[in-house]
């Protein structure tokens, strides 16, 4: 192999291992998706909550703080003591990780409604169960998109990390590339997949971030809210 | 409101889903997981195990690969974290995993390692694949062929003036490291240059260094055709490379003994070299290269009706 160049040889590995990439892409998708869910089932009601309940506020956030500032390679080492190798340690990792984003996204989104809106809603003899589903929710759920979004871009980035304790995924081919005696290609074939990923991850998440906020959605009436009440 | 149900079930649904992929297929009962360390013969041989277990029967089986070492993955078989472990050397782990003394004759350790892990730890280390990954001493074929070298005895004659690069922690290990080797061997290089184990093969190749120590299953002893010198005094202990699988496992799923026991004796170290030697030099992915050699030998279906 060498007479050819880095590219080349990039080019070549993807010729010959195109089926061995794609199964680790899902993979690594898979698992990063798995978090990033678990997360949201957990992470959303509990952002509801503290946004009710502020006194619980701080002390949740905090704890998802401190999670956050744990180095991904020392939290799946935790975690590893605990759980063992593989795929459930590395998805629990993710879903530590996504924790902070999607709580704080919620209840910034809950907290940031002008409080004009929901005293009208009131007004008109709302229930708090109506409140929240009518008007809190719609109006903060492009802003919870948004946190599930930042969680998913992390959660791509802690599972190539997850390869160090036998996941599998794209990392696993970046760390045969730096075992291998000249592995240049082979980094690229697992670092640009990994990337082009996240990249992705992003704009999907952003295009569905816009389309489901209700006054980027629905730019001819000028009180938006009046739309949501109605819907 | 309707958007937000949505997404609830949105969310609720895509769970449901993934969850539904991971654990397909399957008798509904655990996957058999194989730990690999970071090399590629042990990727290579992992993945061969797991073909082989797929092909024969309708369990699945994980992979969890790029352990840091023998110690990693011998602590991972004993958690219950792993039920095979695709590659085990006898050197290795009669002095790691077991803690005792090195023995230098194959038969002997083989024997001490597969009693001792039954007996400890109550697993099968098997019988080798056929291929010993251990330290010697190989020279290129122009100097092979000008001083007639064939075993490291003959090395004796013209060692003083020769130049030998060997892996720096050959040089100070103990028991089987370079002060032991002179005291056997009774001679000693012109210069010896400690160096990373990776650079010796070019060394020798370009004729920059006359002799080097290297490993007998690394890939470019096959692409340089470099002579690897027999051990004649058997001073290196030997690195028979075996599977080792929990008897738990064996015992809840006797066919993955059969299978395990197809792959005995099939790799030779010079088969091993050259499945080394395309997954590093030409790229192939060692998944690939498995499934490559299982192929042309027809996963090995004649062999062994027992």
């Amino acid at each position: 192999m060498g007479d050819l160049n880095t590219f080349q040889q990039f080019f070549y590995y993807f010729s010959e291992n195109g089926s061995y990439v794609f199964m680790q892409f899902l993979q690594h998708f898979l698992i990063s998706i798995y978090g990033v869910l678990l997360a949201a089932l957990v992470g959303i009601p509990l952002g509801i909550l503290i946004s009710k309940y502020a006194k619980l506020s701080g002390f949740i956030i905090t704890i998802a703080n401190i999670i956050q500032t744990i180095p991904a390679l020392a939290l799946l080492a935790i975690l590893m003591l605990g759980m063992g190798l593989g795929q459930s340690t590395v998805v629990i990792a993710v879903f530590l990780y996504s924790l902070l984003p999607i709580i704080k996204n919620t209840y910034t989104g809950i907290n940031n409604i002008n409080k004009d809106l929901i005293d009208s809603g009131k007004g008109m003899g709302m229930t708090k169960a109506q409140v929240l589903y009518m008007i809190e929710l719609p109006l903060s759920l492009s802003v919870m998109i948004a946190g599930i979004r930042i969680a998913l871009v992390v959660a791509i980035g802690v599972t190539a990390i997850g390869a160090f304790i036998g996941a599998g995924g794209l990392g696993d081919i970046i760390i045969r590339g730096t075992n291998a005696t000249d592995g240049t290609a082979i980094i690229l074939a697992g670092a640009i997949p990994t990337a082009l990923m996240a990249v992705l991850a992003d704009l999907i998440l952003s295009w569905i971030e816009k389309k489901i906020d209700p006054i980027k959605r629905n730019k001819k009436f000028t009180k938006p809210t009046i739309q949501s009440l109605n819907d | 409101m309707r958007s937000i149900v949505k997404l609830f079930i949105g969310i609720c649904s895509m769970a449901l889903i993934l969850s539904g992929c991971s654990s397909g297929k399957g008798s509904g009962n655990e996957a058999i997981k194989v730990a690999t360390v970071t090399t590629t013969e042990s990727a290579i041989m992992g993945n061969m195990i797991k073909l082989m277990i797929e092909h024969y029967t309708d369990e699945s089986v994980e992979m969890i690969n790029n352990l840091g070492s023998s110690v990693v993955v011998h602590q991972a078989m004993v958690n219950g974290d792993a039920n095979i472990s695709a590659s085990r050397y006898t050197g290795t782990d009669l002095t790691g995993a077991l803690g005792e003394e090195p023995i230098k004759s194959p038969e002997k350790a083989m024997k001490t390692v597969q009693k001792l892990f039954d007996e400890d730890y109550n697993q099968t280390f098997f019988d080798s694949y056929g291929f010993a990954n251990t330290y010697a001493f190989m020279v290129n074929k122009e100097t092979a062929k000008k001083y007639n070298l064939k075993k490291v005895s003959d090395l004796k004659k013209v060692a003083d003036k020769m130049e030998a690069g060997v892996d720096t922690s050959w040089m100070n290990r103990p028991g089987d490291g370079y002060k032991a080797f002179v005291k056997d061997y009774g001679f000693d290089f012109g210069k010896v240059y400690p160096m990373q184990i990776g650079l010796v093969y070019d060394a020798v190749e370009a004729g920059k260094m006359d002799v080097v120590l290297g490993y007998t299953t690394d890939g470019r002893i096959a692409s340089y055709d470099l002579v690897v010198l027999e051990d004649d005094l058997h001073f290196f202990p030997p690195y028979d490379c075996s599977p080792l699988a929990t008897n738990e496992l064996l015992k809840a799923k006797p066919e993955v003994k059969k299978v395990l026991e197809k792959l005995i004796d099939t790799v030779s170290t010079e088969e091993m070299q050259k499945l080394n030697y395309e997954s590093d030099n030409n790229l192939l992915e060692p998944a690939i290269v498995a499934e490559k050699f299982l192929e042309k030998h027809n996963y090995f279906e004649d062999k062994g009706g027992e």
